[in-house]
């Protein structure tokens, strides 16, 4: 099967239907949670990188930070997976060949991979300085980079 | 002064130097409005974590004075980069923000959400004790907290349905 024809199978599902043939406003409302998930999701990464950098927070402990951080990482997390998911299934072929959106994605996977990786081991162990700085700036610097790519997805 | 006029005056703001460049560069755009996003998600997320404190939701053993104190540089120095942004952005299609409901209400709950701030910080967390205690707050700095989160949230709202709603005529 190629990709092509696999995104024609996701364009005429039942669900992309629903999507695609429903009020402008069902679209309109797909991307407020994807915006407002994005926004909890990077306050999130941003309120445990100024912990992890020693820039905030320096007489709490990072348990007491990291643990409502990742609560609401995953709240944001899952906002912008699922409604970022129906966007994509009501539309497939006008976003998968995008440039803007290649990288988005690929930003994404790395992003989340270090997030569930390296940054949650940082969360709870003594790592040198130079290892958290450099874990902090990339991670910081692919999410930063997926707003940046979002926003040229509709300019491309 | 009438909607007619408020459009001509933002069709002039786009015919300025810093306007016409944004609206004609095919980068300048969406450049700006990423940074916009990026300033939006530093400062009203951070803030929205500080509300949530506020509400009692969260970093309940964080005591809610640290919270307030730890993040207001990295909330107002992201809201300068709003401001920045988004003054440039609006320069590059003005009459089209002025002729969109969506803005007008962006505008508004900007407005409110600035008032609620102000009763925050110059009434209810003035009260003696009010931001003392550990997990519950006093329900003046709670509503606070809560009002925030609810008119940043439509604040956000509103701008991302600017494109999508019809203009006043």
């Amino acid at each position: 099967m190629t990709v092509d024809a696999v995104l024609s199978a996701i364009e005429n599902s039942a669900i992309a239907h629903a999507i695609s043939k429903s009020n402008h406003l069902v679209a309109a409302s797909l991307q407020v949670v994807h915006v407002l998930g994005f926004i909890t999701l990077l306050a999130a990464l941003v309120l445990v990188s100024l912990r992890l950098l020693r820039w905030t927070f320096n007489d709490q402990s990072l348990a007491d930070i990291s643990r409502d951080a990742n609560r609401l990482l995953a709240v944001g997390l899952t906002l912008v997976i699922a409604s970022g998911l129906l966007m994509f299934v009501a539309t497939p072929q006008l976003y998968f060949y995008k440039p803007a959106f290649e990288l988005k994605m690929l930003m994404f996977v790395g992003a989340v991979l270090l997030q569930f990786t390296l940054l949650r081991r940082l969360s709870s162990s003594d790592a040198r300085q130079w290892v958290v700085r450099t874990v902090v700036a990339v991670s910081l610097f692919a999410w930063f980079g997926i707003g940046f790519a979002g926003r040229m997805i509709g300019f491309t | 002064m009438t909607l007619t006029s408020l459009v001509a005056w933002g069709e002039q703001l786009e015919q300025t130097r810093i306007g016409a460049a944004l609206a004609e560069s095919i980068y300048a755009f969406p450049i700006i409005e990423g940074i916009h996003l990026i300033g939006l998600s530093v400062a009203i997320g951070l803030l929205f974590v500080t509300d949530l404190r506020l509400a009692g939701w969260i970093l309940k053993r964080v005591p809610a004075t640290a919270v307030l104190r730890q993040l207001r540089p990295w909330v107002l120095g992201g809201f300068a980069v709003i401001l920045i942004s988004g003054s440039l952005l609006f320069m590059a299609e003005a009459s089209a923000l002025i002729a969109s409901p969506a803005f007008a209400f962006k505008l508004v709950f900007i407005l409110l959400a600035g008032i609620n701030a102000a009763v925050f910080e110059f009434v209810s967390a003035r009260r003696p004790g009010a931001l003392d205690a550990v997990e519950r707050l006093p329900a003046g700095v709670r509503f606070g907290g809560l009002a925030s989160l609810g008119l940043w949230s439509l604040v956000i709202i509103c701008g991302r349905l600017i494109p999508y709603l019809p203009n006043w005529t």
